[in-house]
């Protein structure tokens, strides 16, 4: 759900190297499914790979929250950080860039380059804050498949994704049964639990109470940076596990002896404190808040209160994947999914990850992670 | 060809001849798939496999058998009446920690129930701990105590009176002699080494 630091890349194929990013624009209206519209849209994208001449290996990335288009590779040669999967994307890795054409967008209502709150408004010249239209997980897909149209890809071989974008992955699976091959969805659920909403709603108090936010028209340059950052460092908890802080914090000290009795004393304060500040310089208040509501609203039961009636619609062979130190999206909330999906006679697999990094265990390189992409893509086709 | 994959080879083709065509089936203890990729083979079933060990549902993954990572009983009860047109236990009842409640559940759950299991009463398993006061080490368990032995073993005449006992209906039974081939016709408790059972409710 972040672009946490990288664990040490396990060498397992090549790099995609140097990429760019391009912009997809459609000049027509907008319709999300609140009932609101905007007039154009962009989406900001990355491919890796080369689309075959039937079309017919395209890989969708979903991303999570807080990610974005850049999945793998660099933008220059001065750039240190690599895409936020990069050790999942490339040639000979799991995702195989020699085999497939990998396509990922910034969500619709992101701001990372795609239209969202933080985008100028055509008709009043300002950006939209508050008046961008209220958003879905099902609005963010529309609009992923609007892309897919000018790209002319029919069906995707599969989609993957992980957090919000397993969401995007389920919601793909239900929605478009006929334009998905197959599905991989990590650390998700079918819907928010309390836990999750009580989270999300927390982080967006500490936003909307900070002075700055200015009921979401702050001026450019100068958002709720203290709203935002608190926000994120609580969040960046629930991504983390008990056992991963204590392995790489515990209590250990800083070097410098604190002057003021509340300054920074911990490690694990200071390192939170950072990836606080780090996120609003990239990140926009507004964004996060329509970002994370589109989130608690997610909800894959019926009218009936059931899983089982809105996965009816599913046709793909799909994976859905729990990490054991999740607490964000437990285990449970995964398996529920492949278990209505297997009720109903789908072709679905559930597998349950041992590893310690909580939320973020996904993001995280690991030879486990790794083999059961790899198998799960390369898997023989049954009859 | 190795003992293992002849064992395998014959208990597959005594299932298969169970299973009906486009069957769903479910397998408990599925391990790496091999079986259900056989049946979905030979009899297009729609297979499910459920194993606790992630090794084993990677490689059912790989094979493009669709797998649950996970404990056999709590899946079970997410599973309606009669969901499944067969439930298959092979060679996974002896490893259960609650095998009566667990096969309880599997005929709930399936409309047929097959279980496959090594006769704890065959005469060499008995010969290997009369006459040498050991745990069995021969065709039929090859493998020493400490390598991996069914932490329940049972034998024919106690599956019967199970059976019996919990008003479970046998519809079939085939009995293998110890070389895992032959069909064994006689005294099944003393020289069945594999038995195969096709139950009902």
């Amino acid at each position: 759900m972040n672009d946490s630091e990288q664990a040490t890349l396990i060498p397992e194929g090549g790099e995609v190297g140097i990429v760019g990013c391009r912009d997809f624009v459609s000049g027509k209206p907008f319709h999300f499914e609140s009932g609101g519209r905007i007039p154009e849209l962009t989406l900001r994208y990355e491919t890796y790979g080369q689309l075959n001449p039937v079309k017919g290996n395209a890989v969708l990335i979903c991303h999570a929250l807080t990610g974005n288009h850049h999945v793998a590779g660099v933008h220059s040669v001065d750039e240190r950080k690599q895409g936020w999967w990069n050790f999942m994307v490339g040639p000979g890795k799991p995702i195989d860039t020699n085999k497939y054409y990998i396509i990922c967008s910034n969500v619709l209502g992101g701001c990372s380059g795609s239209t969202g709150p933080e985008s100028i408004n055509p008709a009043t010249g300002k950006r939209y804050n508050l008046d961008f239209p209220r958003l879905t997980v099902g609005d963010m897909v529309h609009a992923q498949a609007m892309l897919l149209d000018f790209l002319g890809i029919d069906k995707l071989h599969s989609v993957i994704g992980g957090s919000m974008g397993g969401m995007q992955t389920l919601q793909w699976a239900t929605a478009y049964p006929d334009r998905v091959g197959s599905y991989i969805a990590l650390a998700c659920c079918a819907r928010h639990n309390a836990q999750a909403i009580a989270f999300n709603d927390t982080g967006r108090q500490a936003i909307i109470s900070d002075p700055d936010w200015m009921n979401g028209n702050y001026p450019d340059g100068r958002q709720p940076v203290q709203g935002l950052s608190v926000a994120r460092m609580m969040a960046h908890i629930t991504y983390l596990s008990d056992a991963g802080m204590e392995a790489k914090f515990g209590r250990k000290r800083g070097n410098r002896a604190a002057e003021e009795h509340f300054d920074v004393e911990f490690e694990v304060e200071s390192y939170l404190r950072y990836q606080g500040q780090a996120f609003v310089s990239r990140f926009d208040a507004n964004t996060y808040l329509y970002l994370t509501k589109a989130l608690d609203r997610f909800d894959l039961h019926g009218p009936n209160g059931t899983l089982d009636e809105t996965l009816q619609a599913v046709t793909a062979s799909g994976l859905v994947v729990g990490f054991t130190s999740d607490w964000l999206y437990p285990p449970q909330g995964n398996r529920e999914v492949v278990e209505a999906l297997l009720r109903l006679g789908k072709d679905a697999s559930y597998v349950e990850l041992e590893m310690n990094a909580g939320h973020d265990s996904f993001l995280l390189c690991s030879s486990k992670l790794n083999a059961l992409i790899r198998n799960f893509l390369a898997r023989k086709q049954s009859l | 060809m190795s003992l293992g994959s002849k064992k395998r080879q014959v208990d597959f083709q005594v299932i298969a001849r169970w299973v009906r065509p486009g069957e769903r089936v479910l397998d408990l203890g599925c391990g790496r798939g091999v079986l259900l990729e056989y049946l979905q083979r030979v009899k297009s079933v729609y297979a499910v496999g459920v194993d606790i060990e992630l090794d084993k549902i990677l490689s059912c993954i790989k094979r493009g058998v669709s797998a649950y990572h996970g404990d056999v009983k709590p899946i079970l009860s997410r599973f309606e009446e009669n969901s499944f047109d067969r439930v298959i236990f092979s060679r996974s009842v002896e490893l259960l920690e609650d095998p009566d409640n667990i096969l309880a559940e599997g005929l709930r759950v399936g409309k047929q129930v097959t279980v496959g299991f090594v006769n704890h009463g065959f005469w060499k398993n008995r010969w290997d701990y009369f006459t040498r006061g050991r745990q069995a080490l021969n065709e039929v368990y090859p493998k020493s105590w400490y390598e991996m032995h069914p932490a329940n073993p049972f034998s024919v005449a106690e599956f019967e009176a199970f059976c019996r006992i919990r008003e479970i209906k046998v519809n079939d039974r085939v009995y293998l002699c110890g070389n895992w081939r032959d069909e064994c016709r006689y005294l099944p408790n003393l020289l069945t080494g594999y038995a195969i059972y096709d139950l009902s409710k």
